[in-house]
Formats: C-alpha cells, sequence, structure tokens
C-alpha cells in the first residue's frame, strides 16, 4: 500500500524571532533570482544591472542623498497604507490621495505663497495637502464605517479620478495650475517662500526628518496610546470590541481619514522640493503603489518601513537612473518590488506556521 | 446631432464589453470558489502583452490568445498557491499580483513599444444582416470573440445552476466544510477555478489587445478595466447572465469620452470626460455593496476566507 505524503501545517504558538528578519530578507534575495532570469531571458546581464541599480542607490554620496531623498514621500504612502492595514482596512487608493497632496500642496503655494513667509508657508502647505488627501478618502471612509461598504475597490476608483483631475488641471487652458502663455501645458512653480532647497545642494529636502518624526510618532501612538489600543483590539476582534464599548465606526472613519491625510502629505513634501510644481509625471511614477509594498513588507511596524522605505527608495532612484544609464527599462524596479511583496507573503505562511511533510497511513478499504 | 454615430457608440460599448464579460466572468468562477483575485488588473495587463509578443513574433493571432490566456493562467497560479496552499492575505496576494504584473508588463513590453499588431481580430460579416439599420451594426458586425464571450457567459451560467460540478462550485464558495465533509478536496477545488479564471482573464486581455487596442500603451492598455470587472461581479450578483448586461452598460461609459470627443460635445472637459466610467462604477458600488444587499445579491459566504478543517 502506498502512503501519501500530507503537508501538514502547524500553528506556531510563538513565531521564532530570527524568522521575522529572515523572512523578508529571503524575500528580497527570492526576487532578485527571479529578476535576474527574466533579466538573463532578455538578454541583459542581471550582475551588471543590480551592481548599477545597487550601487547607485547605495554607495555614492549623491546616491545616498537621492535614495533618503525619495525615501521621504515613499515612507509618507507607507505609512499611510500601515495605518489603515493594521485595523484590516485596506486603502489602497493611496496613489490618488498622493495626487490630491500635491494638488492641495501645489493651490496653497500658488494662491497664499506670495503674502506670507516660509516659516508659515512650509506648514500651510503640508497641512492643505494632507486635508485634500483625507478629502479624497472621506467617501469611501463614509461609506465604509456607515454601509460597510468594502474600501477595497472604492478607494482605487477613486485612484483613476484623481489622475483625470490631474490631468484637468495641467492641460485644461486658463487653469490656475498652469503658466500662462507656455509653449507646452505646465505647472507653474510655486514661490520660494512655499518651497525648501535640498540640504546641501543634494535631492535631500528637510521634510524627511519631519516625516521619520511622523513615523516615530505614530509607532508611538499605535504601542502606546488608549487610541493604538483601540484600533488593536478593533483589528483583533471586532466583537470584543463592541463590547467593550468601543465605537468601532468612528475608529474607522478616523483611521481611515489619517491614512489619506498621510499619502497626502506624501504629495505635498513633492511640492516643497523636488518638483515644486503640479506635475502629471507624478501619474508614472505610482509613489502611492509603492507604499502598499513597503508597509506589507515591514509588516505594518511604523519603525520598520523607516527602514523598508529607505530600501526601497534606493532600488528606485537606482532603477530611474538605469534608464538613462543603460538600455534597461525601469520596469525592473517595479516588477521587483510585486516579486518582494509575492515572496514576502509566501514567506508568512512559514513564520505563522511549522510546515511538514508527513508519511499518512490511508486505511484500505 | 448625427443618429449614425451613437449607432457605432452602442456597437462600441458591446465590444468593449468582450475584455469586461471574459475578465470579470474569471472574477467570477475564482469567486464563486471562495478566492478573492484582486489580481485581475495586473493579469489582464501581462496576458495582453504576452498576446502581443506572441501574435507579433509568430504571425498567428490565434496563438497569441492561446499565449495570452496560459499567462492569464500562470499568473492566476501564484495567487493560488499563495492563497489557497499558504493561505497568504488574499487582499495583499492581489494586490501585489497587480504590481508585479505591472512591472512585468512593462519590462516584457520594452521590444514592443511603438510597435502595432500587424492583422487583428477582424469583425465577422454577416451579408444582409450586418447591413440591417441599428441592428445590424449592434449585433451582426461583432468579431468572433465578442460572440464567443457571450456564449462563454451563457454556458457558465448553466454550468453554475444546473450542473453537478457547478453545484459543488457554489458550495466550496458557501460552505467549504460541507464540501470537505462529502469527501472533495476544497483545495484542489480552489486552485482549479482560480486558475480556470486566470485563463479567462488572459483571453479577455488578450482580445483587449488583439482587437481593441492592437498597440502597446503600457499600464494605459488596460487603464482600470480589470478593478472595473471586479466591481461588475458584484453589481451582477456573482451570476453570468446579470454580467453581460451589466458588462455592455460599463462598456457604454468606457466608450463615451471617445464619442463625446468625436462628436466634438465639449460643455464638459475631456480630461474630466475620462472619469466618467470610474465614477459610474463606484456610484453602482456603493448603491450595491452593502453587507446586507451584497449577502442578498448572492455574495459567496466563505469568500477570502481560506479553508481550515477543524480536526478535534
Amino acid at each position: 500500500m502506498r502512503s501519501p505524503i500530507r503537508i501538514v501545517f502547524e500553528q506556531r504558538s510563538e513565531t521564532p524571532k530570527h524568522l521575522s528578519v529572515l523572512v523578508p530578507l529571503l524575500s528580497v534575495v527570492a526576487a532578485l533570482v527571479v529578476g535576474a532570469l527574466f533579466l538573463l531571458a532578455t538578454g541583459y546581464s542581471p550582475l551588471e544591472t543590480y551592481s548599477n541599480m545597487l550601487s547607485d542607490g547605495f554607495t555614492s554620496s549623491r546616491g545616498i542623498t537621492d535614495t533618503l531623498g525619495l525615501s521621504t514621500v515613499l515612507i509618507c504612502t507607507g505609512i499611510s497604507a500601515a495605518f489603515a492595514f493594521q485595523m484590516n482596512l485596506y486603502n489602497i487608493g493611496g496613489e490618488g490621495q498622493l495626487y490630491l497632496g500635491m494638488i492641495g500642496g501645489a493651490w496653497a503655494g500658488l494662491a497664499l505663497g506670495n503674502q506670507l513667509p516660509t516659516f508659515v508657508m512650509i506648514p500651510v502647505v503640508l497641512l492643505v495637502g494632507a486635508l485634500a488627501g483625507a478629502s479624497w478618502i472621506l467617501l469611501p471612509a463614509f461609506v465604509r464605517s456607515r454601509l460597510g461598504t468594502s474600501e477595497i475597490v472604492t478607494t482605487l476608483l477613486l485612484t483613476y479620478i484623481a489622475a483625470s483631475l490631474v490631468k484637468h488641471f495641467v492641460y485644461s487652458p486658463g487653469s490656475f495650475f498652469v503658466t500662462k502663455n507656455s509653449a507646452f501645458p505646465q505647472g507653474r512653480l510655486v514661490p520660494d517662500s512655499a518651497s525648501l532647497s535640498g540640504i546641501g545642494d543634494t535631492s535631500l529636502y528637510p521634510t524627511f526628518f519631519l516625516v521619520i518624526l511622523i513615523a516615530l510618532v505614530l509607532f508611538w501612538v499605535v504601542k502606546k496610546t488608549e487610541y493604538g489600543y483601540r484600533i488593536q483590539v478593533i483589528s483583533d476582534s471586532p466583537r470584543a470590541a463592541h463590547y467593550a464599548g468601543i465605537n468601532a465606526n468612528r475608529t474607522t472613519m478616523s483611521v481611515m481619514l489619517i491614512s489619506g491625510a498621510l499619502s497626502g502629505l506624501g504629495g505635498a513634501v513633492l511640492i516643497i522640493g523636488p518638483f515644486g510644481r503640479l506635475d502629471p509625471g507624478i501619474i508614472l511614477l505610482g509613489y502611492g503603489y509603492a507604499g502598499i509594498v513597503i508597509a506589507a513588507l515591514a509588516r505594518n511596524n511604523f519603525s520598520a518601513i523607516i527602514v523598508s522605505g529607505i530600501l526601497f527608495a534606493g532600488l528606485r532612484s537606482g532603477g530611474d537612473k538605469l534608464q538613462i544609464s543603460t538600455d534597461t527599462p525601469i520596469h525592473i524596479g517595479v516588477m521587483l518590488q510585486g516579486a518582494i511583496l509575492l515572496f514576502a507573503l509566501g514567506g508568512e505562511a512559514f513564520r505563522r506556521y511549522h510546515i511538514h511533510a508527513v508519511r499518512t497511513e490511508r486505511a484500505t478499504q | 446631432m448625427n443618429g449614425n454615430i451613437w449607432v457605432l457608440a452602442s456597437a462600441d460599448s458591446v465590444a468593449i464589453a468582450t475584455t469586461l464579460i471574459l475578465a470579470a466572468l474569471g472574477a467570477l468562477f475564482t469567486e464563486r470558489a471562495g478566492v478573492l483575485n484582486l489580481g485581475i488588473e495586473g493579469i489582464l495587463l501581462t496576458s495582453a502583452i504576452s498576446s502581443f509578443l506572441a501574435a507579433d513574433s509568430s504571425g498567428s493571432i490565434w496563438l497569441g490568445l492561446i499565449v495570452g490566456s496560459l499567462v492569464g493562467a500562470l499568473l492566476a497560479g501564484i495567487h493560488a498557491v499563495l492563497s489557497v496552499v499558504l493561505r497568504a492575505n488574499q487582499i495583499v496576494a492581489g494586490l501585489a499580483l497587480v504590481i508585479f504584473g505591472t512591472g512585468l508588463a512593462n519590462f516584457l513590453g520594452k521590444p514592443a513599444e511603438g510597435k502595432t499588431v500587424t492583422t487583428i481580430i477582424k469583425p465577422l460579416s454577416f451579408g444582409p444582416l450586418s447591413d440591417i439599420p441599428l441592428v445590424g451594426p449592434i449585433v451582426f458586425r461583432q468579431d468572433p470573440i465578442t460572440y464567443a464571450s457571450v456564449v462563454i457567459a451563457i454556458v457558465s451560467s448553466l454550468y453554475l445552476f444546473r450542473s453537478r460540478p457547478g453545484l459543488e462550485l457554489r458550495a466550496t464558495g458557501d460552505d467549504p466544510a460541507t464540501v470537505d465533509a462529502q469527501g472533495l478536496s476544497v483545495a484542489s477545488i480552489r486552485i482549479r477555478y482560480t486558475l480556470f479564471g486566470g485563463l479567462l482573464v488572459g483571453l479577455g486581455g488578450s482580445w483587449l489587445m488583439l482587437a481593441q487596442s492592437a498597440a502597446w500603451h503600457q499600464a494605459a492598455t488596460t487603464n482600470g478595466v480589470g478593478w472595473i470587472a471586479l466591481a461588475l461581479v458584484v453589481f451582477a450578483g456573482w451570476r453570468p447572465m446579470r454580467l453581460i448586461f451589466g458588462a455592455i452598460l460599463f462598456g457604454f461609459t468606457l466608450q463615451l469620452p471617445f464619442t463625446l470627443q468625436a462628436e466634438q460635445i465639449t460643455f464638459i472637459p475631456s480630461a474630466l470626460m475620462q472619469m466618467l466610467p470610474y465614477l459610474a462604477t463606484l456610484i453602482a458600488l456603493i448603491a450595491l455593496s452593502r453587507p446586507s444587499t451584497r449577502n442578498k445579491l448572492g455574495a459567496p459566504k466563505s469568500l477570502g476566507i481560506p479553508f481550515v478543517r477543524d480536526e478535534r
């Protein structure tokens, strides 16, 4: 009698510490291997491509400041995604909220920039951007908390609508956001009072430190405050939360609005530097979608997001340069992001379960 | 106003509905088995470019359709392994598939940039039938895959509601424990239908490429059709027949911006006009997807929940 092999998933009571580090790390390695296979198949040298990518992003001093500069917006969208994901609210429209933040920030800069000094304008631009981002999730948050309508597809559809809005504001004749009498439609630069210059003439802006600070504050809010505790209880057991008298609807609403505001902040950060204007090019960059990967890889831990955000920025800024320096398409970077996330998700099973094969004796009939 | 263009617009709505029907049917089969695959947009895009490359290098449209469909099943296979075998979070797995698929499609699409498919899938002609005013262009001047998609939807409906395996499929999405108790493998049923769903989505993506788009425009090739298809499944109450009508309705909103532009109706700026399909989908979703309405519509009760046999 043949004894078939059965794969058994045994729930771990405690996750070994080393797996929490090993799984994300191996995910990155596995994704790089898959990427290498595709590169080989299409006639590129994986070693050359990767070393270009990584050395640009992480070794040269210009590369490092580029990486940290880019990580500013990615950490924003990362904490935005994580803040909602931790309560099982899947705001996947961070991309659209980011566009709105950019529109809001550019509007504030253009409308008020000439009247107010820099130290007032910077907070105003960031605040208006965050509010604009929050406004873009208001409808999904409202119908989710009141009617229970899933937020997944609604937030995503609003991203496409936001993209049309950006195009409208840049390409419609006589728009407030564009330069008058310019040969081709282009966003108008905000006044100097509404933008900062990079530290030491690099592409690293002071907003980087603000965003790090916000991530750390959120880390503290989630771990130490009553609000964070409420989020924890609701995500663990909505029923228990209900009996404990926690108003889940209100928490849902506030968590989603904060998540939207954080993506909006990411858009406003780009107005302060390096973009300085509403730029339709943002639609092709996918910073909002990257936030989902960054959050998932950091398993919604806000301090880990700083690390994964910088790591991804390194991959991205190297990838962006690849486009210019070699023939390799930039898209290998996005593909690697997706592959890393896929492997991390698969690896999650090994973290949660003790998986082993057993031989089972099948009863004879 | 020129009446003719509106007839053509209606004909276009039926044509564009092809991708929506196939992609939404793929999602429907997957969800009926209890698996939520949000990766439709990524699968559509990757199968679209695969079909382009296959058709371009072989000169055969049919080979393009086959390769595109198989690539769709392959990507859905990743989702099946993650969500059924490894019990990963299905929502994040689907999103990962969208990101991976988008990157992969753009990576593979580099040689296709600026090229067009040399021969596209052409509409059939039914002689005098095709010349009947109104009905002719709408019903009798479509291409074979468009007719096939409607036939597939009808057959799917019969399969789901009138056959034994269809019953088992629906039961797997509603109450997997009972299916398991019957001695059937929940995992194998879920994997099979996730793969089959991917195959249909892949066919939809290939058709979009080889009949509609004919050129590679990166992510704009699909432009969110995959997400609209997911909403369409809810709109249709997880029923294939209703899906046909929903697809034509959403197809209408998808082509309307272009028709209005062609008619030079410009009281709404064109960039804002392009919001229309997403706005319509959003409104339909909000109106229909309250949990109580969803249940009444017929949402699979174990959708998105991994099955773990209770072995106490």
